[in-house]
């Protein structure tokens, strides 16, 4: 196990992409840190430039406080969990788990216990001697894992591990992740776009927006306070609405409407951030929200509509009437201002 | 096909029949002259079923040979045949692995040049540059030789981009999981690649050792001695008789032996080589 430092990591692809620009980002002893961000924004690129799959452009990359830049990857002590797998096809399941400690000339006792151990980890025993060709989807992503777990490396990196698997079993790799994580300790760097996937696993939370780190810290901070609209929209499902608003006096306006007062801004145009969770809404007659459709959750209810003529989402119990048009209120506490030119957090 | 028609499944079987037939019945024409003497087969009459003749006919192809049509025992020139014929498959097979092995998974300057360079060569074979390539092989002193025979084949550019093709379908994250786990590239090469192409391999074998057994105008221009004459040749050299009528029976005793070897091979080879070309083991 060790810590990772990643040190004004820059990535440029040939052909002038660059992918990364000056990440700085400290993974601590056994902590679980997932990078999150949209397609695209170059999460795996970090990931593979740790792996050593990919040159560093620039900048430095330490584990166990040991620049690794220059080294191979199998020099590095790391393992990883690839998207579709990639277990050797024409091997076992048990030779798919010895071959990477058979290329480092391991005794073949310790290899044995190893394959036993992780074997039994992830309920593999009764696969050891079958092909990937013969596996399920969750299954090889088991045997995945354990060809990660024999190795007890430094660190686990996983890139998207479960985005092939259907949304149940998905659900269900996640909890095994998590719980593997927990019992191993091991130093782990995790990939996804699935931001449920990322509250859920993570320690520490780094969200990744066109190459940079956007936001970091707790999931739960991050939910409560995100630092920009861009985090404020990932997060969170369904999405905070966001939207153009005004500041007079202490009462958020969106047009004529009011939607809090008491809010702590000297005043001004801002944009606004609400989660759906978050409104109250009642019909009425006169009330700002006029309601285009309504999407049904079964333990909750989805009212899509507009105030001002901006979109806007609001979450109501299954039991709350529903009217054309409704009268809405919120929290001060529930609501979140950002600067409309930068995005960034306001107070 | 999903229909169930009687007289579509008629009609499929017929045209089978009649192709089977159409391949069949000149193979079968030159087992039944084979067994006759060689009389039989002059008098105009083509007999269908098989004569007894066919001890004496083949007994003295293993043994002596005949003298007077120039050819030497079967036994040698299947021997010679065997021999150039796999020799070029698993030269072909070996080389042209290597080379997409370098062209797909490596970064060199050229790269595209060479793999250009090879494809080019498809344009090029034996026949074409059979002048220079004899004075290659003359100079180098391989005339009459089993290196001679093989070597100016060997270099394959359907081969080499058949593997090509295969490797590329090979998964970027498989080749960086084999890194990972700490296979170099000929690790690489010899435990992943290696056993992922084994049907490949078996295919062009199996297509590669019928090319090699079937060369003609090649062995026939490089080779004087009779000790190297290919099996291919030696029918030729029998038919082509001066002051004689050809002796049909011992023609076709050597064509129906000689086609043996690339049947077995079809058939031991039958099921990687069905595999091999129609499915990619995922
Ligand atoms: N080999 C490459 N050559 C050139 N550009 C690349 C290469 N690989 C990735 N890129 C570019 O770098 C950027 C980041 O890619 P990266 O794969 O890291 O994204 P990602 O965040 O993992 O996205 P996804 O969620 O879709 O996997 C993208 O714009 C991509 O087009
Ligand atoms: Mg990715």
């Amino acid at each position: 196990m060790a810590a990772i430092e990643l040190e004004t990591l820059g990535k440029v692809y040939p052909g002038g992409v660059e992918a990364v620009k000056g990440v700085d980002l400290a993974i601590g002893d056994g902590e679980f840190v997932v990078l999150v961000g949209p397609s695209g924004c170059g999460k795996s690129t970090i990931l593979r430039m740790i792996a050593g799959l990919e040159r560093v452009t620039h900048g430095e990359i330490r584990i166990g406080g040991a620049r690794v830049n220059e080294r191979e990857p199998a020099e590095r002590d790391i393992a990883m969990v690839f998207q579709t797998y990639a277990l050797y096809p024409h091997m076992s399941v048990r030779q798919n788990l010895a071959y990477g400690l058979r290329n480092r000339r391991m005794p073949k006792a310790e290899i044995a216990r190893r394959i036993a151990t992780a074997a039994r980890i992830l309920q593999l025993s009764d696969l050891l001697d079958r092909k990937p060709r013969a596996l399920s989807g969750g299954q090889r992503q088991r045997v995945a894992m354990g060809r990660a777990i024999v190795r007890e490396p430094a660190a686990f990196l996983f890139d998207e591990p479960l985005s092939n698997l259907d949304a149940k079993l998905r659900i269900h790799m996640r909890g095994e992740i998590k719980q593997l994580h927990r019992r191993l300790g091991t130093t782990s760097v995790y990939v996804t776009h699935d931001q449920l996937e990322a509250m859920t696993l993570a320690d520490r939370l780094v969200v990744v927006n066109g190459g940079r780190i956007e936001q970091q810290g707790a999931p739960l901070d991050l939910y409560r306070h995100p630092a920009t609209t861009f985090v404020a929209g990932f997060l969170g499902a369904p999405a905070m609405n966001l939207f153009d608003a005004a500041v007079e006096a202490g009462a958020l306006r969106v047009g004529d409407a009011v939607l809090a007062s008491a809010v702590a801004h000297p005043g001004g145009r801002v944009t606004a951030g609400l989660r759906p969770e978050a409104l109250r809404l009642s019909p009425d007659a006169g009330g700002a929200f006029h309601l285009d459709y309504v999407e049904e959750l079964g333990g909750a209810r989805l009212l899509h509509g507009r105030i001002g003529g901006q979109a806007m989402v609001a979450q109501t119990a299954v039991e709350a009437p529903v009217a054309e048009r409704m009268a809405l209120a919120t929290d001060p506490a529930d609501l979140h201002l950002f600067d409309p030119a930068t995005g960034r957090r306001l107070g | 096909m999903v229909e169930h028609r009687p007289v579509l499944t008629a009609l499929a079987h017929a045209v089978l029949i009649l192709g089977v037939l159409a391949v069949a019945f000149p193979v079968w024409l030159a087992f039944v002259a084979s067994t006759h003497p060689s009389t039989t087969f002059l008098s105009g009459l083509v007999p269908l079923w098989p004569g007894d003749h066919w001890r004496e006919t083949y007994g003295q192809m293993f043994g002596t040979g005949i003298s007077t049509s120039g050819a030497p025992p079967l036994g040698l020139m299947m021997g010679n045949s065997l021999i150039m014929a796999l020799s070029i498959a698993l030269g072909k097979i070996a080389i042209s692995i290597l080379s997409a092995f370098a062209i797909v998974f490596f970064r060199f300057p050229f790269r595209h040049l060479a793999f250009w360079l090879i494809f080019v060569t498809l344009m090029l074979p034996v026949e074409v540059r059979i002048v220079p390539t004899f004075k290659v092989v003359a100079d180098l002193g391989m005339l009459n030789s089993y290196a001679g025979l093989a070597v100016p084949l060997i270099a394959s550019a359907t081969a080499t981009f058949l593997f090509r093709q295969f490797f590329l379908t090979i998964p970027d994250e498989l080749v960086e999981a084999a890194r990972i786990d700490g296979a170099g590239p000929l690790k690489f090469f010899r435990d992943i690649l290696l056993p992922l192409s084994r049907t490949n391999m078996a295919a062009l074998f199996v297509i590669l050792f019928i090319y090699g057994w079937n060369q003609y105008i090649w062995p026939l221009i490089v080779t004087t001695d009779e000790r190297l004459y290919t099996v291919v040749m030696g029918i030729k050299r029998m038919v082509d008789v001066a002051d004689a009528e050809p002796q049909w029976n011992y023609v076709m005793a050597t064509a129906t032996l000689a086609m043996l070897p690339p049947v077995l091979v079809v058939v031991a080879m039958q099921r990687l080589f069905v595999k091999g070309l129609i499915e990619q083991e995922k």
